[in-house]
């Protein structure tokens, strides 16, 4: 589809970050719109699952009443992003393969590995909004909110070229500084998979921001927990806003599998959420956010 | 499917065949090509939404929007939300709620709201929406005015439907309803027929030299022009100087005419930031004498010493400076626990005018006619003479509406004198409108500030001692004025104050409603609380001993009657995740007035017209003149033609330094006083708006005069012994201001609630106790102290320039990371005005907008500390330093 383009070439849909660049003239990148192929504005059943096409509109993945009742946290993830005009337009694939949103990066006038350089500015320069845990060269986090939420459902993403990618696939490691997804050139999001929720499982989603609205976060969160007896049966731990990529918390996670959801517990699981942070200069103070939004989303789902 | 492509679609309810161009947002599609300039470009990055427009009802930002999505829908922007020449009831609403200043974020508000009210109404009827249900609707928006306080109450009143009726339209802002209809135009919105668009091009380099520049290459291009704004050999200081302008007829033309601009720089070892500048063997920014300095103050740079990099001590208004050092190093040698010292960091703010930067320079057979988003149209009329090698004569600066300015607007810029130039060398209109990353670099800010500062009580609860030393961060720019600030409140037995100001490579700093006051208030207010907190006394108390002035003796009994004040807990006594606090912090601030400034009164066919060649920012300048005029005729403001915004009217004063108000409507209620002399006297039974109606056009015109020397009122220079009266004189000769009896006083009580889990501060409600004398217009008085409020939060919690250390590259170059507060920041808020003590003033009142912002800051930073036990030394207190500030805290 954009083999006549020059390499990077970008298909536009919502616009939300295609449109800034070509302001701003830090891309000049337009291949052209994106006009839907069948079943990308629906969101339809997928055995017991659903499944979201990519061009569906945030706020309809929001407001849908079968996504807010099995995927609580997805729900309050893309109702909790952006602003209402930006998620009425954006679309769920946009969301997970928009560009990073480093103020090196965005800046019209600076260089970066995601623009070709050599170096990332911002690792010895400021990084104040920066990762929390140091996975590769690039030291902005990854800005899909969406992709922490499905990370945590484990989500399957179906693409233009017939593949199935897992959420860890479609971001990697972040060890690749040039790139904000591993898709090939030209492949696109056709869809989103998500499989059954569990029978008695509840999730959350929350942020940690300097204002109320309309920022990206410096840290976010989603909880989903399942519950049996009194003890944790399943639990998925996912921050955004802290790695190159959506990261999942295993040790968090570890610390919550089996036990009861109390107080020690809560702390337990707090403390391991940091055990591989790796904090820059400037972004110590994330570690702390973590914790606190992590005690919240405990704290609540404990107390039903 | 990368080529223009036609669009069918309904605008407003009206059939639009366009064609787009690749890539295009449906926001130029609209404005240039639609020529419904309603809609506004602020960020162009979806976070203000000032460019809101609803397609198929649905709000979107057209900013972002593909052109291409209009295809086949309904679309409706400002223009075309109200019926066939009639109004919402929210337009209504907001013009009744004055939920509005400037009007350059008012359309997209406006759009939004009557898209959810619509919604509202049809699922609740006529219910009344909580606070936060308005604020997640609107949060897809920004005002950097602060208007808030107004959009909550007009939403919720015209949700609850207290506006459907037409007959309930009532404004009393004089200019509302064009600003709610989109119909006020901006110097953004002009558009002459063959009009061209400028662009500047910038210094890559934070220091270098220019040793050649060729604009030929652009010249040769067809549908271009191009001129250089720097002759060779000259120096440049910051990332961003201004070196060559081009224009050019499209987008396409313009890109090739910059690139065909040849710089042949000398780069030069540059300093960015206080840490480089006056690290040892720093590179100089200025030599010599430094009379290239740039002044970043509105008042005239007074001679000081240098020393490398750095400007100063200044120290003119100290008041025995050895004894209060000496003082004050006994006090330390003998560790006396009433001496409070520490030190106290600010960050640099951006005025952040929502309409950028912007000039259309037009030359016809009469001369020059430049619109300019502007201060002041009369100083910038002389100055663009001379850039232009016109007489003033043949120079008209005209200014209709402002989009805010803040103090970023009052000095000549760039695009003032690029449009000029390309607009001669061109033959043609040019039009040059900085974006939004140029406007957040280098059109200005508040400067990031070091404060330390040492404060000694007596025993007997005396101030024995102030010393405040303050070094200023305004890159290339000089004068700050923050610890000489601290004479003029508080008398002490002594006080040391020096300022300084340390340049580097970096933009410079200017004026930003109430220079030097945030700074100053945020460093001495959390002293005088300190104090008040060592001497176990109340912080109110402990002012009313400390500060005589009338005013806010007055204020100080208002804010100790406050329940929440009286009932407030202990300092750092809370426990738990959320803590609760409430704090207070008094201000002071200069009446300053321009005299010689003069105001028209005219009657015409009927109608009275009142001119004056001042501007409104969004203050409310053409409200203060209407009313003035419609009270002393007894007729409605919307009876008085009001005329500003243009440089060929009599000359008015600058929108600065609190001066319009108590400048124009002295000479304004003087000109009624003689347009009546000149009706004589009424008939029984006959009314002034009958007797106007049909008299013959007179007209006449009165200059302010210098205040009588009637009543008890004092200057706050008075007793600050020579310096003092040689300020006032050197002001009086070299800007014409005069520095008037009586000071405008500010008590802010401020409530905050911390999450200390989230890193999170949420002022909750401001008290905001003002003393300016008589308020002519109630309604906009209230939204200037809502306005000041929430830049005062933002200053507080969130604003702050972030920089490149090794470039000197501005890297919060758009709102998303240039954060300004939103509708969630507003807190409720009271409003008290102190009425008295200006009666030697025409109209018995004094200007506001500075005032009301200074203490807010440091209110918030002392009740933080009520909440927590814990001082704010730092600005902004952004969450990652709320939570270095807790670490030690157990909030489980």
């Amino acid at each position: 589809m954009s083999g006549a383009h020059k390499r990077g070439a970008e298909w536009r849909a919502g616009g939300t970050d295609l449109s800034e660049r070509l302001r701003s003239g830090v891309s000049d990148t337009f291949a052209g719109e994106l006009t839907p192929a069948p079943g990308m504005l629906d969101i339809v059943p997928w055995g017991d699952g659903l499944r979201v096409g990519a061009m569906v509109p945030i706020q309809q993945l929001a407001d849908d009443p079968r996504v807010k009742a099995g995927y609580a946290a997805l729900a309050g993830a893309a109702g909790g992003l952006a602003t209402p005009q930006v998620r009425a337009m954006a679309t769920v694939a946009g969301n997970l393969t928009q560009r990073t949103r480093c103020w090196y990066y965005r800046h019209p006038h600076t260089s970066c590995l995601k623009k070709g350089g050599e170096v990332c500015p911002a690792r010895d320069g400021n990084h104040l909004l920066g990762v929390l845990f140091d996975q590769g060269p690039c030291v902005a986090p990854h800005p899909s909110t969406l992709g922490a939420a499905l990370l945590a459902y484990e989500a399957t993403i179906e693409t233009t070229l017939g593949r199935t990618l897992t959420v860890e696939e479609v971001f990697g490691d972040g060890r690749d500084g040039s790139r904000d997804h591993q898709l090939a050139e030209g492949e696109l999001i056709s869809a989103l998979l998500l499989a059954p929720p569990g029978a008695s499982e509840r999730a959350t989603y929350r942020r940690a921001t300097g204002r109320h609205f309309a920022e990206w976060p410096l840290v976010e969160l989603v909880v989903r927990l399942g519950v049996s007896e009194g003890r944790v049966t399943l639990a998925r731990v996912v921050a955004g806003g802290v790695a190159n990529t959506p990261l999942r918390l295993r040790a968090a996670e570890d610390a919550l599998q089996g036990h009861s959801l109390n107080a020690a517990t809560i702390a337990r699981a707090a403390q391991a959420a940091l055990e591989s942070a790796r904090p820059l200069p400037m972004t110590a103070y994330k570690g702390p956010l973590l914790q606190g939004l992590l005690r919240d989303q405990l704290d609540r789902l404990a107390s039903g | 499917m990368t080529t223009a492509r036609d669009l069918h679609f309904t605008l407003n309810g009206e059939v639009r065949n366009a064609t787009t161009a690749p890539g295009e947002s449906a926001i130029d599609l609209l404005r240039e090509r639609c020529g419904l300039t309603g809609t506004k470009l602020v960020c162009g990055a979806g976070v203000c939404g000032a460019c809101t427009v609803l397609v198929d009802g649905v709000p979107k930002v057209s900013c972002l929007l593909p052109a291409a999505a209009l295809e086949g829908t309904e679309v409706t922007s400002v223009e075309g939300v109200g019926p066939e020449d009639g109004l919402h009831p929210v337009q209504r609403a907001f013009m009744a709620h004055d939920a509005l200043q400037c009007g350059f974020c008012t359309p997209g508000f406006v759009v939004e709201a009557v898209a959810w009210y619509d919604q509202w109404r049809a699922a609740y009827g006529p219910r009344r929406p909580e606070r936060a249900e308005i604020a997640a609707a609107l949060a897809g928006h920004l005002c950097r005015c602060g208007a808030y306080d107004g959009i909550y109450r007009a939403v919720a009143d015209a949700c609850a439907g207290a506006f459907d009726d037409a007959a309930s339209e009532r404004s009393p802002r004089h200019d509302a309803r064009e600003k709610v209809t989109g119909a006020a135009r901006y110097t953004v919105d002009i558009r002459y027929d063959g009009q061209w668009e400028g662009t500047i091009l910038r210094s890559p380099h934070a220091h270098a030299r220019v040793i050649s520049i060729d604009v030929t290459g652009a010249l040769a291009l067809d549908g271009v022009t191009a001129v250089a704004m720097v002759e060779p050999g000259a120096t440049v200081r910051y990332v961003g100087h201004a070196v060559a302008a081009v224009a050019a007829a499209d987008a396409r033309r313009l890109r090739a005419a910059l690139a065909a601009i040849r710089i042949v720089w000398e780069q030069l070892p540059a300093v960015v930031g206080v840490d480089q500048a006056t690290a040892a063997g720093a590179p100089l920014v200025y030599r010599g004498l430094r009379r290239d300095a740039l002044n970043g103050a509105e008042g005239p740079v007074i001679p000081s010493p240098w020393k490398g990099n750095i400007r100063g001590p200044s120290q003119s208004f100290a008041d025995k400076p050895r004894q209060a050092r000496r003082v004050i190093a006994d006090a330390r040698a003998r560790k006396d626990p009433l001496l409070v010292e520490g030190t106290f960091q600010t960050g640099a703010q951006s005025h952040t005018s929502f309409e950028p930067h912007a000039a259309v320079a037009r030359f016809d057979a009469d001369g020059l006619t430049l619109h300019l988003s502007t201060q002041s149209v009369g100083h910038m009329a002389r100055k663009v003479a001379a850039v232009a090698g016109l007489p003033e004569e043949r120079v008209r600066v005209v200014a209709e509406y402002v989009g805010g300015g803040f103090g970023s607007k009052l000095a000549l810029g760039d695009e003032a004198t690029a449009a000029v130039l390309l607009a001669r060398t061109s033959g043609r209109p040019v039009r040059v409108v900085l974006s939004r990353e140029e406007e957040l670099s280098v059109t200005g800010y508040r400067p990031a500030t070091r404060i330390e500062l040492g404060l000694l009580a007596g025993d007997d609860g005396t101030l024995d001692a102030l010393s405040v030393h303050a070094w200023a961060d305004g890159g290339v720019a000089i004068n700050s004025t923050i610890a000489a600030l601290a004479r003029l409140i508080y008398p002490a037995k002594a006080k040391d104050l020096v300022d300084y100001d340390v340049v580097s490579h970096l933009p410079p700093a200017s004026p930003f409603r109430g220079p030097g006051g945030p700074a100053l208030c945020f460093a001495l207010e959390q002293g005088v609380d300190e104090a008040a907190h060592r001497l176990a006394s109340d912080p109110i108390a402990l002012r009313q001993r400390w500060d005589p002035e009338p005013a806010r003796q007055r204020l100080y009994r208002w804010a100790a009657g406050l329940e929440t004040w009286y009932s407030r807990r202990a300092s750092g006594s809370g426990s738990g995740r959320m803590l609760r606090g409430v704090g207070v912090a008094a201000a002071n601030w200069l009446y300053w007035y321009e005299p010689g400034m003069s105001v028209s009164l005219a009657v015409e066919k009927g109608r009275l017209v009142v001119s004056t060649g001042t501007q409104d920012m969004g203050t409310g300048s053409r409200t203060v003149l209407a009313r003035a005029v419609a009270e002393s005729f007894g007729i409605t403001p919307a009876e008085v033609v009001v005329r500003i915004g243009d440089s060929s009217l009599p000359e008015g004063p600058l929108s600065g330094g609190s001066r319009t108000t108590p400048t124009i409507v002295p000479p304004t209620l003087q000109a009624c006083a003689e347009l009546k002399e000149r009706l004589g006297a009424l008939a029984p039974g006959i009314t002034w708006a009958a007797r106007i109606a049909a008299a013959p056009d007179i007209r006449v015109t009165a200059t302010r005069v210098p205040d009588s020397n009637d009543g008890e009122a004092v200057s706050p220079l008075q007793g600050t012994g020579i310096m003092g009266t040689a300020f006032d004189y050197i002001l009086r000769f070299s800007t014409g201001l005069r520095t008037g009896r009586g000071s405008p006083g500010a008590v802010i009580v401020t409530e905050v609630e911390v999450d200390t889990w989230l890193g999170h501060v949420q002022v909750t409600r401001t008290h905001a106790g003002i003393a300016v004398g008589r308020i002519r217009a109630r309604e906009l008085a209230h939204s200037q102290v809502a306005g000041a409020v929430i830049q005062g939060i933002g200053h507080a919690l969130h604003e702050e320039r972030q920089l490149d250390g090794s470039s000197g590259l501005t890297l919060t170059a758009g709102l998303e990371d240039y954060r300004i507060p939103g509708m969630a920041e507003m807190p409720l808020l009271d409003v008290h005005f102190d009425e008295e003590g200006f009666d030697h003033v025409g109209g018995g009142g004094v200007g506001m907008g500075e005032v009301s912002t200074l203490a807010v800051a440091a209110s918030v930073a002392n009740a933080v500390y009520n909440a927590t036990g814990r001082r704010v030394r730092e600005l902004p207190l952004r969450p990652d330093r709320l939570m270095t500030l807790l670490a030690d805290v157990d909030a489980r």
